[in-house]
């Protein structure tokens, strides 16, 4: 049991092969060795960025507008976002997109996973085709496509017309630009499937044996057996989601084409940072924000960490 | 002890997410750019462009022609969609690695002018400005020092899908004379007759050079001759009230008809054939008229009679620039040259860009045109015969007033704001851009 709890995080890799057995715990160092191994192409990646982050930490404090050399203007960046209304107007849209698609978009994930676990026929096909949108979704083509699916010819709105239903201009109209775009979000499930899956695998079968002949209903055995089983899952699923919906960027830069119309409807914090350091040219303003996002994703993660432990439960 | 392993693996996640966040600060720090080489030996020059693909083929085969010309001298293009190229402009020139010659819209020149990232091409005995007008220079002149040279000359205009008004019924007014009035009756009338098919109008009310005319003919400057912000705020009002009243009155396509899927001739609502008229920059006519069918009639635009003044001026449609780091700067100097005053070159790009700024360049390549070219040629000849009001250089800040303007025409659209407030919001904001 103890091994099974701590390679859930790498349980998508686990998946590739039929469900790891629990209980063969092999040496410790090997273990350690072969966890660097799995995060070396971070740490080459880590190179790249290390420079970068620090950069953007001076950077934060300065006048940079990419061309000339930076001035030191200290917390003047940080109290002009105090007076920015597109900055609060891209925190709003951020927000209103975290907690609202990554909700649903576990709730998804899990409900298909569960579905997926029942011993069904083809399941590698499935579950590929379940995961693929995951792979699409943050892709330029598919959010292209989201828009045509959802534009006013669409075939949304075609199949609400053959309803009788005049549907509204999902894209163009800042009412639902941004629901448009939560869809796209929950569409790309897959990931936190996958790894639901992998979770919900590894529940021992002898369990819900045990409640069924006492009399636990499916219902009592979900909640009983199967949530708290794979709540830490669930929280690792919740805080990768959660900073992937935090950072999103291409669905809003491509459905609006760069804008984050309309009328700022789509206008995420990301692509504000990068509208202000790449079209505006205020790089040190930009970067600030950068650090702005990290400090919001810290606390966020933060909360989440201290909060799990009122509901999520390792089975010692 | 599940815990202790658990949490680290995904704090270093969260950090690891975390810095991705921060890395997007990136590309403002890249490296230094190497030492000037020039001279001797074979010289790449890096050209860069916003255009379609039809606009590369030509400017390929300009390219090589310059290169014939040009021993020695290999050029290196690559082109993007007006909007992806402005933004990866900037991290050339962030990373300190600019290209040599490059496209500069006029809403940009100032932002890169004022923060020396180009150079004086004045200061270029290769670049000769024998033949280039006064006010042309003038359109691409900061502080005496000239920072760009238009492309071409072009102005809007408006096209009407004939095929479609002959159909309805519907007479095109006379645009020598026709006003604001006369052409929403008209468009009101198209869709009518249509049977609400057909809108008869479908200009974009958030392109700046819509209201620009607009102002002028008012007797304002939009932007003025110091680089400021002249538009007022009634005529920006009125701007969007025009099209509101003509969206009430059926004329003009209901709030998010317009999708704006890409920005080409061939995705046009014109080509689709769901709208009747449409403002362009004329020196398109061609690629739109071929994209909606061959019948489209190339209009002066309304109320250029019956307003205060001309609203209209002949302007870059774009610019060249040099940037002040080229490393090969005399190289470039020569494909600068090459591409105002070179009629062989000019016979591959025809007008694409524009009335090509050196009037014998133009005269050399005016019998390869075609009819539609023509036309437009024609047009920007004719609109010039008046005396028009001087046009100035776009200020610092003109791409936030233009997006401004988007986002604010929008708002006005789905009736989220009343134009006048709109208008107030518009002055405050752009006001606030361009003297930032």
């Amino acid at each position: 049991m103890s091994v099974l709890t701590k390679q859930a995080p790498a349980a998508a890799a686990t998946l590739a092969g039929p469900g790891g057995r629990p209980g063969r715990a092999r040496p410790k160092r090997k273990n350690q060795r072969s966890g660097y191994l799995f995060l070396l192409p971070w740490f080459i990646g880590m190179l790249f960025t290390i420079i970068p982050f620090f950069a953007s930490l001076y950077l934060a404090f300065t006048d940079y507008n990419l061309f000339t050399e930076p001035n030191f203007v200290g917390l003047a960046n940080f109290q002009a976002m105090f007076e920015d209304p597109r900055l609060l107007q891209s925190l709003k849209v951020t927000f209103i997109y975290t907690f609202v698609s990554v909700p649903i978009s576990l709730a998804v994930a899990l409900l298909i996973a569960i579905v997926l676990n029942r011993g069904l026929q083809g399941l590698a096909i499935y579950r590929s085709v379940y995961y693929l949108p995951s792979l699409l979704g943050g892709s330029v083509a598919i959010v292209m496509l989201w828009r045509y699916i959802f534009g006013n010819d669409g075939i949304v709105n075609s199949a609400l017309g053959f309803l009788g239903i005049q549907g509204p201009a999902w894209v163009t109209d800042p009412e639902y630009a941004l629901s448009t775009l939560i869809v796209l979000n929950v569409w790309t499930f897959g990931s936190p499937m996958v790894i639901f899956l992998a979770g919900l695998r590894q529940v021992p079968t002898m369990y819900y044996e045990a409640a069924s002949i006492d009399g636990a209903s499916r219902w009592r055995q979900f909640r009983s057996i199967t949530l708290p089983l794979i709540s830490p899952i669930i929280f690792f699923n919740l805080i990768m989601q959660l900073i992937g919906s935090f950072q999103t960027f291409t669905q809003g830069y491509v459905m609006s084409g760069g804008t984050g119309g309309p009328a700022d409807s789509t206008l995420f914090y990301n692509l504000y940072l990068y509208q202000k350091g790449f079209t505006e040219f205020e790089m040190g303003y930009a970067s600030a924000m950068a650090w702005l996002l990290l400090m919001i994703i810290a606390i966020f993660t933060a909360i989440n960490f201290i909060a799990s432990k009122f509901w999520v439960f390792y089975d010692n | 002890m599940m815990k202790t392993v658990n949490i680290p693996i995904s704090r270093r996640l969260a950090l690891g997410a975390a810095i991705t966040a921060a890395g997007l600060a990136l590309s403002g720090c890249g490296g230094g750019s190497a030492p000037a080489a020039g001279g001797g030996g074979n010289v790449e020059l890096n050209f860069v462009y916003w255009g379609d693909s039809n606009r590369a083929k030509m400017t390929d085969a300009a390219i090589k022609v310059f290169e014939e010309k040009n021993p020695g001298i290999t050029v290196k293009s690559e082109y993007q969609d007006s909007g992806p190229y402005a933004d990866k402009l900037a991290t050339r020139f962030a990373g300190g690695n600019p290209p040599d010659v490059l496209n500069m819209a006029n809403r940009s020149l100032l932002e890169y002018a004022q923060r020396g990232t180009l150079a004086d091409l004045k200061s270029f005995p290769e670049v000769d400005l024998g033949n280039i007008p006064e006010a042309i220079q003038s359109r691409g002149e900061v502080d005496g020092k000239l920072y760009g040279l238009a492309t071409g000359v072009t102005t809007i205009g408006m096209v009407v899908n004939k095929t479609i008004t002959d159909q309805a019924g519907v007479t095109i007014p006379d645009d020598k004379t026709w006003g604001w009035e006369d052409y929403a009756k008209f468009a009101s009338e198209v869709t009518q007759k249509t049977g609400g098919k057909i809108y008869g109008a479908g200009y974009d009310v958030a392109t700046e050079t819509g209201p620009i005319l607009f102002a002028r003919q008012r007797g304002e400057d939009f932007y003025t001759k110091d680089n400021k912000l002249g538009v007022s705020e009634e005529t920006i009002r009125d701007w969007f009230q025009y099209s509101v009243d003509l969206r009430a009155a059926g004329g003009y396509p209901p709030a998010g008809f317009f999708e704006q899927v890409g920005g080409s001739a061939a995705q046009s609502y014109l080509a689709k054939g769901t709208v009747a008229s449409q403002i362009i920059p004329i020196n398109n006519y061609k690629a739109y008229n071929e994209a909606a069918g061959g019948n489209l009639v190339l209009l002066r635009m309304p109320g250029e009679t019956t307003e205060q003044r001309r609203g209209y001026s002949a302007d870059p449609s774009m610019l060249w620039s040099i940037a002040a780091k080229s490393k090969h700067p005399k190289e470039a100097a020569k494909l600068m040259n090459f591409l105002i005053n070179d009629v062989d070159g000019a016979a591959e790009t025809l007008t694409q860009r524009g009335v090509p700024i050196n009037p014998e360049v133009t005269e050399a390549i005016m019998p390869k045109l075609g009819a539609d070219d023509t036309k437009f040629v024609q047009m920007v000849a004719d609109i010039q015969e008046d005396e028009l009001a001087p046009a100035y250089v776009y200020p610092k800040g003109a791409s936030v007033v233009a997006d401004t303007l988007k986002q604010l025409a929008t708002e006005v659209e789905f009736g989220r704001v009343t134009p006048a407030d709109a208008a107030k919001t518009f002055l405050e904001k752009s006001n606030a851009a361009i003297n930032k």
